[in-house]
């Protein structure tokens, strides 16, 4: 409870501190206190130590795994901030307001890694969902983003409407919105014992989710928001919010997906909804021009590699999740950070990034390798974990090779952003680097790498 | 034929088979609907002139385009109204059952009213209500 | 006392990380000091332990460290100092300093930095061929035997602005190679068989027992083959006569005195196995003379000073390894020994002329530098009646123990071998004669030039022609009442000697014939090239001896040129229609359906929209019939 409530909390506070405060540079301040605040108060929740104790009938339950997600957000949050601080306070005079909407969407989050009932799933997801909309119109003279925001609404509002149709089938199914009732409910493996509102209710389940977590073939606004969003809010909403969904996601159906009879089957509608994914977002990040929507392409792709865990659901896929999200999200931050900086997001943008910002080219780098998931970056453990789980099931090996083949393809895209860096001529512009940023990148580049040589670092934590 | 057995599988099962009136009445809802448009289409007389599809705006002629730019102000204002307006309809509940929730409830109450205070200093803070710049 | 070992090659190896690694900021002199004074200590090393072996027999194998330990399979990075490789290590430390002390000054007009390198190139190589010969196992030899062979190829690449020294050294390299390739598939059929790779184990009767004659006869072959790479026999000599690319210190130290016997020694360390491989040692003998006589048939019509000295060290290559053929172990190695003396000074001989003559080869444009160069003229001198045969110099009595073994097995070996003898004495002479003797047919300019070589260069000339004179005392035949000590030396480890037996009469009979022959080979071409020095263009056969019999020629028209017609066509063909078609026809793929899943993205919310709910229906309708989809599919699969 802690988190929920100390971040909704502290989102007010941001609101009121623009009052206030004149000065647009405090607010970074005051949010970096705030997360600090956020991540101690959870990590003393987690340890047995909760500050409002509210009985809330058991429509949330607080796991470790949830509790230590939560952790992870919030710090990455911490590490966005203080990295693109600078950049948000360059769109607009609401600064606090914006410190404030990401509070909110960390309150979602909370929502989201304990909910046990299906209105808390669906009060979560609004949470998470509205002031992402509002942050994506964030920049209101440029019209691209204000298309983006209305486009982000509009299927937003049509994935709520399947979702709330989902839970209202499934309440129809099952009599109940607890999620361990719905699970009880539907253990029986054959179509006899099993409610046809029910199952019809978890498609639409899993329709919804799939649109939040971008899933082919409900990935279509991504492309579209991320590249029309601000970068830094991009930045944000491709991170922490897309991990929190597949947590959500992989909560919705722990249970459910391990049923495997032989009439029903999940594996087989989530493998179409994999495979989907990894054509469309590796495929499609080919031929981009800009970097920064090569990124939105590659957010499919890397949403297709975190499905595996929701595919194959064991504790490999749990531990890899948390692992996938340390490391995509470190390696997102870092890259959409360099981003935000660069005068040209194309791919000539970055021509020669090398000899001009030394530093910001080997960090871009180590970013890039983790994402495509390049031994000793935190993201080749991530990839590895993933892939694991699935062999670890027994079955659908192919899926794993598809994975592998997919993983290749991507390693073209992200080195064309590599080879513009070091190894074509031009003078690529990056505006206002600081000192103070150039290490915090080199500590996030660092954080991968140590990530990618001992991953336990993270995953003991799951257990102590 | 999977489809045919769980449909079957579900009216013998549990209470889905009570949603059974609810589809006989969607499905005359929705043949009412259209018999009554067919019927209306084919029985009324037509009589089709370019006066028929001018705008009708109470007899008065139209005057350019309705989609003018209106102040943001005006906005701002209705959606705040409603906002708040939506809050104040829970205190109808919170009035009926004010001595049965006794002092628990007065207190949860006060915080709901906290809120609403915070919420309506930040407005008026932020300059959401001036209407002169 | 014993960890003096390890000192031998530690001395060299520093003396090449301080030279190579503080080449820009050391001074020519220091680094001259640094690098020769490495192999002078190492020199002092080496004697000492030669006095130690000499009275106490073999040092025990010292080991440095587990090199290799997988399972049951162990060798060790060890040392061992017995008596043939005590001699070798004088041998490589001796001549090894005396050249180093001439390279300060030949290469005195280097820029620091290549100065440096020099010397950094020449004491590694120094230690690799102390590995080479030191090592207790084939392994640690093997790494020797690499060692030297890059050593070889930086130094002939020397000066590597010249392409054409590119070339050589690419050659000496890739001939290497192939010798090489035949040594390390020996070990591997070793390792095979026995399991073992250490001298001491391999070379018992318990070890020997395990290999049949087939493993012997091919494990000493492709041994062989090695010995063929490194020391230049037929058909891979062809490289160590284009190697004279590098510089002459170089051409003295690794392409004459040490590396090329390098297989001497590999086979000598055999000649346990060898002894019971009748075939091979045929194949060793013939090959042997064959080298010895088409080197020195070539030698005869060559005008460039280095490449007739090269062409003569294929020619004595090819003697030592008849003596090996026909069991003269210690004959071989002799002569390794008196060669490594004689021929260095020949070589460094030539280098001063080169030196005086302002980098001109070419003995057509030299003449007359008696008077000019007397130091080098009286050495050249010794050297070239060392090589010979001319006794009591030292070649005499090595080449004589060879003919003597190899009468014993066939006399038309020994016929062959002293044919070949009195061309050596005829090709020799010529070379002295046209470039000493007579008047100087360079131009003007030269002449002025001329001049003798500081003693930095003179100093090891003398001593090298008087190790030259001196040489062969150690070797002195019963015959001539001599004791042979070197024989008795070298016994312990060339256990498998077979001492010719012949009567003294017939040695004296024999020593008479070659000497006879020699000399007059010597006198008329001293009396022919003294009076008419001006060589002609060859005609006829000369023409044929004159390009080296086209056996480059033939390489490239048999081998090469097929292999780079095969290499193109697999580039041209292969590769870039096939290889590359495949990975850039996938790649191509790749970017058409990206280019087409992209209009997928269509920017319309209701089209998305639609896409949306079509996808819902057919998951809804994969879902409900995915017990008839899954039947279908195993059925199609």
């Amino acid at each position: 409870m802690n988190a929920i409530i100390l971040s909704a909390v502290w989102g007010v506070i941001m609101m009121f501190s623009s009052i206030l405060f004149k000065n647009k540079g405090a607010f970074k301040y005051i949010a970096a206190i705030g997360l600090i605040v956020l991540t101690v108060a959870n990590i003393a929740n987690t340890y047995g130590c909760d500050f409002f104790n509210i009985n809330t009938h058991e429509m949330l339950r607080y796991t470790r795994f949830g509790l230590f997600f939560n952790t992870i957000a919030f710090l990455c949050t911490l590490i966005y901030v203080l990295l693109s601080g600078k950049e948000i306070e360059k769109h607009g005079n609401y600064v606090a307001e914006y410190y404030a909407l990401i509070f909110f969407v960390l309150c979602g989050v909370s929502i989201l890694t304990s909910f046990n009932n299906l209105l808390m799933l669906f009060l979560g997801i609004e949470i998470l969902s509205i002031p992402l909309y509002i942050l994506t119109g964030s920049d209101k003279r440029n019209l691209k983003g204000n298309e983006a925001a209305l486009k982000y609404f509009l299927m937003g509002s049509f994935s709520t409407g399947l979702m709330l149709m989902g839970i209202a089938l499934i309440y129809g199914g099952t009599g109940s919105f607890q999620i361990d009732v719905v699970r009880s409910a539907t253990l029986f493996g054959t179509f006899s014992g099993i409610s046809f509102l029910e199952v019809a209710g978890l498609l639409f389940m899993l329709v919804a989710m799939a649109f939040k977590v971008s899933a082919a073939p409900f990935h279509f606004w991504t492309p579209d928001v991320y590249d029309g969003a601000p970068t830094v809010f991009t930045s944000f909403m491709a991170t922490v919010v897309k991990a929190a969904a597949f947590i959500a996601f992989i909560k919705l159906f722990e249970v459910r997906i391990a049923d495997t009879s032989a009439v029903i089957n999940w594996g087989m509608l989530l493998s179409l909804l994999i495979i989907a994914t990894l054509l469309i977002g590796n495929i499609t990040a080919v031929f981009q021009q800009s970097v920064k929507r090569m990124l939105a392409y590659s957010s499919i792709a890397q949403a297709g590699f975190m499905l595996f865990a929701v595919f194959s659901l064991n504790d490999f896929a749990k531990e890899g999740l948390i692992l996938y999200a340390v490391a995509y999200s470190l390696a997102t931050i870092g890259s959409f950070a360099i981003l935000a900086k660069m005068k040209d997001i194309t791919f000539e943008g970055f021509n020669g990034l090398a000899k001009s910002h030394p530093v910001l080219a080997a960090t871009n780098t180590i970013f890039l390798l983790s994402l495509a998931g390049i031994p000793l970056t935190a993201g080749f453990f991530a990839k590895y974990y993933m892939l694991a789980s699935v062999v670890k099931t027994g079955h659908y090996l192919w899926l794993v090779i598809l994975g592998v083949l997919f993983a290749a393809v991507s390693v073209y895209y992200y080195f064309r952003v590599i080879q513009a860096m070091y190894f074509k001529e031009g003078d690529a512009q990056a505006e206002d680097v600081t000192p103070g940023f150039k290490i915090g990148l080199i500590i996030v580049a660092a954080l991968i790498i140590l990530v990618g040589i001992y991953p336990q670092v993270v995953l003991n934590w799951l257990y102590f | 034929m999977s489809l045919m057995n769980i449909l079957l599988n579900a009216t013998e099962g549990n209470n889905a088979a009570n949603y059974f009136p609810i589809g006989v009445q969607l499905i005359f809802a929705i043949g009412f609907i259209a018999t009554m448009m067919i019927a209306t289409h084919l029985l009324g007389p037509k009589r089709k002139t370019a006066d028929k599809l001018e705008n009708f705006a109470s007899g008065i002629p139209t005057h350019g385009n309705a989609r003018q730019p209106i102040a943001i102000k005006y906005f701002l204002v209705a959606i705040l109204f409603v906002l708040f307006d939506v809050e104040v309809i829970f205190f109808y509940p919170y009035a009926v059952n004010f001595r049965a929730l006794g002092w628990d409830g007065f207190w949860k109450v006060l915080m709901f009213v906290g809120f609403f205070v915070v919420g309506f200093t930040y407005i008026i803070k932020k300059g959401a209500l001036t209407w002169e710049d | 006392m014993n960890n003096l070992v390890y000192l031998i090659p530690l001395f060299p190896l520093a003396g090449f990380l301080i030279n190579g690694l503080f080449r820009k900021s050391l001074n020519k002199p220091l680094i001259g000091i640094i690098g020769s004074g490495a192999i002078l200590a190492s020199f002092v090393v080496s004697l000492v332990l030669f006095f130690q072996v000499k009275s106490n027999g073999a040092l025990p194998v010292e080991a440095l460290f587990s090199f290799i330990n997988v399972h049951d399979f162990k060798i060790d990075f060890a040392f061992q100092v017995d008596q043939l490789s005590s001699i070798f290590l004088l041998i490589i430390t001796g001549i090894g300093f005396l050249i180093h002390v001439y390279s300060t000054s030949y290469m005195h007009d280097e820029p620091t930095e290549h100065f440096g390198r020099y010397f950094a190139y020449l004491n590694l190589f120094v230690f690799s061929m102390l590995l080479l010969v030191m090592g207790a196992n084939f392994v640690i030899m093997f790494i020797g035997w690499e060692g030297v062979g890059l050593c070889s190829y930086l130094l002939i690449g020397f000066w590597f602005k010249n392409n054409n020294y590119n070339y050589a050294a690419k050659k000496a390299f890739v001939m290497n190679r192939i010798g090489d390739l035949g040594f390390l598939l020996a070990v591997f059929w070793l390792l095979a068989k026995v399991g073992t790779v250490n001298y001491h184990d391999v070379f018992t009767a318990e070890s020997l027992a395990k290999l049949t004659p087939t493993d012997i006869t091919a494990i000493t072959l492709l041994l062989f083959v090695g010995a063929a790479g490194k020391s230049a026999q037929i058909p891979l000599y062809t490289w160590l006569p284009d190697a004279m690319a590098g510089p002459t210190p170089v051409s003295a130290l690794i392409h004459a005195a040490t590396m090329v016997t390098a297989g001497i020694y590999m086979i000598a360390r055999s000649n346990v196995l060898y002894s019971l491989a009748h075939v091979t040692q045929n194949v060793i003998a013939i090959i042997g003379i064959a080298t010895a006589l088409l080197a020195a048939t070539i030698a005869l019509k060559q005008n460039d000073i280095k490449k007739v000295l090269a062409y003569s060290t294929v020619s004595q290559l090819g003697y030592m390894f008849l003596g090996l053929g026909v069991g003269a172990y210690t004959g071989a190695v002799f002569h390794v020994m008196t060669h490594a003396f004689f021929k260095a000074l020949l070589f460094l001989g030539a280098g001063s002329v080169i030196h005086a003559a302002g980098g001109e080869q070419d003995i057509r444009k030299m003449g007359g530098l008696k008077k000019y160069m007397p130091y080098t003229h009286l050495t050249f001198l010794v050297g070239c009646i060392a090589i010979a045969g001319m006794p009591p110099f030292s070649g005499f009595f090595s080449k004589d123990e060879i003919l003597a073994a190899a009468y014993a097995r066939s006399p038309i070996l020994w016929g062959l071998g002293v044919l070949g003898a009195a061309m050596t004495a005829f090709y020799m002479f010529r070379l002295y004669a046209t470039t000493f003797l007579g008047s100087f047919r360079g131009t003007h300019d030269q002449e002025h030039h001329l001049h003798e070589s500081p003693a930095a260069m003179t100093i090891p000339l003398v001593v090298l022609a008087f190790l030259s004179v001196i040489g062969g005392a150690v070797g002195v035949p019963e015959a001539l009442h001599g004791h042979h000590e070197l024989h008795h030396f070298l016994s312990p480890v060339l256990t498998t000697e077979v001492a010719p037996e012949l009567g003294h009469s017939t040695e004296y009979g024999l020593m008479a014939v070659s000497v006879v022959l020699a000399l007059a080979a010597l006198l008329f071409a001293l009396n022919k090239f003294s009076k008419k020095p001006e060589l002609g263009e060859p005609t006829g056969f000369g023409k044929v001896l004159a390009n080296k019999w086209y056996i480059d020629e033939l390489y490239d028209a048999v081998i090469v040129n097929p292999l780079l017609k095969f290499a193109d066509f697999l580039k041209n063909v292969v590769e870039k229609s096939g290889i590359d078609g495949i990975v850039n026809g996938v790649g191509r793929f790749v970017q058409y359906l990206s280019r087409q899943l992209r209009l997928l993205q269509s920017g319309q919310v209701g089209n998305y929209i639609l896409f949306m709910v079509l996808s819902i229906v057919v998951l809804f309708l994969v879902f409900w019939n995915q017990a008839i989809i899954l039947q279908f599919l195993q059925k199609v699969f």
